[in-house]
């Protein structure tokens, strides 16, 4: 139990960080950002932007120039991340020696599964557009033991979850079809069923028609009204009737604040 | 003179004017009279000149009419308690202005006998509607300029006890001040008590009344001062512009010490506070500790650069009302926010804890907690606490609380 003293940090102008879709402040945050999504900082997320962020905004100009020279002399990237860690107060010596250890075991792993999980969490970060980006990309990978018939499937799986959160419905149902005749699951079944439910224009085939019972039928018609009957409570429908039970004035303001931040998520899921 | 440096003793009864450096102190009633016909307004002997001559209504207890928010009807015409006093500020302030040939002031200091909030920010004020920044303004305690005014003395006057007795038509005041020397820092201590046995200053002009006047203040003297070594004594105020009737009274404090007789001690104290803002390194350096400043340290313990270290918010010896502080905190583990205070002795320590209620629940260090301690008085903290957020990561939910600690 403690207290961490902040460091004065006048900002004025944040560092964007394109895969969390997110502005960052101050040097806690940039330590929080790089210790929590280790995946979504260690391939160039040191670059020329972040140096001058350091030097103009957080003042700190040496770190600025060590890691310029770190990066100059080519070794190795990730210790660049550590040196941040190190610099900005923000983590105890522990946690970044266990964070220095997590990234040498993402390094260790097959550089398919690494990428994989990168997307991964890219699609978590609701970040669609670059998770397609990656999964598409993943798809060309040289086959071996790692990338086989069920690592492609799994891919094509999290392909068409992401299609299917961008609203390209027809991709979404044909990438959850090869995801299916590769897997063989019935929660793909289950996708695809349910994506003839919100697009009339999607049809199974007969042999995934003959796959699906009608006692199957029964359960995923009944969770699929229970999923859109939560939709309709969700707090973002709640956060909306409550707008629209205001005067004009405040009803106006609070309506352009929600319309910037759906642009905002929308332009960062494509 | 390149700009005044003013000290102002503002009562009630009476005002004093001293520039720094300058030996002459202008003493006037703390009252103002305004021309029946024209827009003319008079302080000191004028204003009771043309009162007298009928030309003029008067309105006193300046100070008073414009604390409580008051107003006087002057010709017609109302005028608010704080527009009055700022006219006699104005009126006041032309005497040195016209002696020295100068209408700059380089610094004003006002010295009043309790420091409050709402005084203070009446005379800010006023300054500022007479076209005195703020920063050029400061306001002090009676203590506080009494301890300005000794230091500015010989060391041999006050390198032990100082004892002063301050008699003016409203009260009797014992002060007295004491210099600590420590192996860091030499503090300096100033107390008062108000006697209950002040009179009114008219019973001096009956041999009885001045024979009672010196019975009580020697009984006063005997009371306040016995088994007390001091190395001088002050006499101040009204009261004290003649002694003939203080026969008993001076032989007691004339005893084996130094008395000085000084009517304009806390004008004059002001003024030196106000000469010593101007220099880059203050001429008093020492920890004053007296009404109007405070009298604990208080600090956090917080992590920084994975060491446990004291940050100071405020220490003993401050100006209570100048002193604010904002610092930003990550809590880690606690949903509380500790505060230490150290009063002047030590061994009394205590640490307050005031819980983060209301705040969202966030994962730890996510939590960014803007503190601000400002004081409402010597003994009281006013803590603001608000939820910062932490970035576009966890946006900030406005949550603030505010609480007021018992030094």
């Amino acid at each position: 139990m403690s207290v961490w003293l902040c460091r004065q940090e006048q900002v004025h102008h944040p560092f964007y960080v394109e895969n969390l879709n997110i502005h960052l402040y101050s040097s806690q945050e940039l330590s929080y950002v790089i210790c929590q999504y280790p995946l979504m900082v260690m391939d160039g997320f040191v670059n020329e932007n972040l140096l001058e962020f350091l030097r103009e905004e957080l003042d700190l100009g040496f770190l600025a120039l060590k890691l310029e020279r770190w990066l100059a002399s080519r070794e190795d990237p990730d210790e660049a991340l550590v040196m941040i860690l190190q610099e900005c107060d923000y983590y105890t010596a522990a946690e970044i020696a266990r964070y220095r250890q997590k990234l040498t075991e993402l390094r260790r792993k097959h550089p398919a599964e690494y990428r994989k999980m990168k997307a991964d969490e890219l699609f978590a970060m609701h970040q669609y557009g670059r998770a397609v980006k990656v999964y598409q990309e993943l798809l060309e990978s040289p086959k071996d033991s790692y990338v086989n018939e069920e690592y492609e499937g799994r891919i094509w799986n999290n392909l068409a979850s992401c299609y299917a959160r961008q609203f390209r419905m027809k991709e979404a149902f044909e990438a959850y079809e090869r995801a299916y005749n590769k897997l063989g699951k019935e929660e793909i079944l289950q996708s695809l069923y349910c994506l003839t439910k919100l697009d009339g224009s999607l049809m199974l085939g007969d042999r995934m028609k003959a796959l699906i019972t009608e006692e199957l039928k029964k359960v995923w018609d009944e969770r699929f009204a229970q999923v859109q009957e939560q939709a309709d409570q969700s707090d973002a429908v709640e956060q909306l009737e409550v707008l629209f039970k205001r005067d004009s004035i405040r009803r106006q303001a609070g309506a352009a604040s929600m319309l910037h931040r759906w642009k905002r998520e929308y332009r960062s899921m494509v | 003179m390149d700009g005044l440096i003013v000290g102002i003793d503002l009562c009630d009864e009476y005002t004093q004017i001293n520039c720094a450096e300058e030996e002459k102190t202008w003493t006037i009633p703390s009252a103002i009279c305004k021309n029946k016909s024209t827009d003319q307004w008079y302080v000191g002997e004028e204003a009771f000149a043309h009162t007298l001559t009928g030309d003029g209504i008067i309105v006193d207890k300046l100070l008073k009419l414009a604390a409580k928010g008051g107003t006087a009807t002057l010709g017609e015409i109302r005028y608010e308690g704080k527009t009055l006093l700022k006219l006699f500020l104005e009126q006041a302030l032309k005497l040195p202005k016209q002696e020295y040939h100068t209408g700059e002031i380089r610094q004003l200091v006002f010295t009043v006998r309790k420091v409050d909030t709402a005084l203070m920010e009446l005379l800010y004020g006023c300054a500022q509607e007479l076209d005195i920044p703020r920063e050029k303004v400061h306001i002090i305690s009676h203590s506080e300029s009494f301890i300005y005014y000794v230091l500015s003395q010989k060391k041999e006057i006050w390198n032990g006890t100082v004892g002063m007795f301050d008699l003016s038509e409203e009260r009797l005041c014992y002060y007295e001040m004491r210099v600590q020397r420590g192996l860091k820092k030499t503090t300096v201590l100033a107390e008062y008590e108000n006697l209950e046995e002040g009179f009114n200053l008219d019973i001096l002009t009956t041999p009885s009344g001045a024979r009672m006047a010196d019975w009580i203040l020697t009984s006063c003297g005997e009371r306040m001062m016995q088994k007390t070594v001091y190395s001088s004594v002050f006499l101040t105020g009204k009261g004290f512009e003649k002694l003939d009737w203080a026969e008993d009274f001076m032989k007691l404090v004339c005893s084996k010490r130094r008395v000085y007789m000084e009517p304009s001690v806390f004008a004059k104290g002001a003024a030196y506070r106000a000469a010593d803002m101007l220099h880059e390194r203050t001429s008093y350096p020492f920890t004053m500790i007296c009404d109007g400043r405070l009298k604990s340290t208080v600090s956090m313990n917080v992590l920084h650069r994975g060491q446990e270290t004291s940050v100071l918010l405020a220490s003993a010896g401050d100006n209570w009302y100048e002193q604010m502080s904002t610092m930003d905190v990550i809590p880690d583990g606690q949903n509380t926010v500790e505060f230490v205070v150290t009063p002047l002795d030590t061994k009394s320590k205590k640490t307050v804890s005031i819980p983060l209620e209301g705040f969202p629940k966030r994962l730890d260090r996510t939590m960014k907690v803007r503190i601000q301690v400002s004081f409402l008085d010597e003994r009281t903290m006013d803590v603001k606490l608000k939820d910062q957020g932490f970035g576009e990561i966890f946006p900030s939910t406005g949550v603030q609380i505010r609480q007021e600690v018992m030094l």
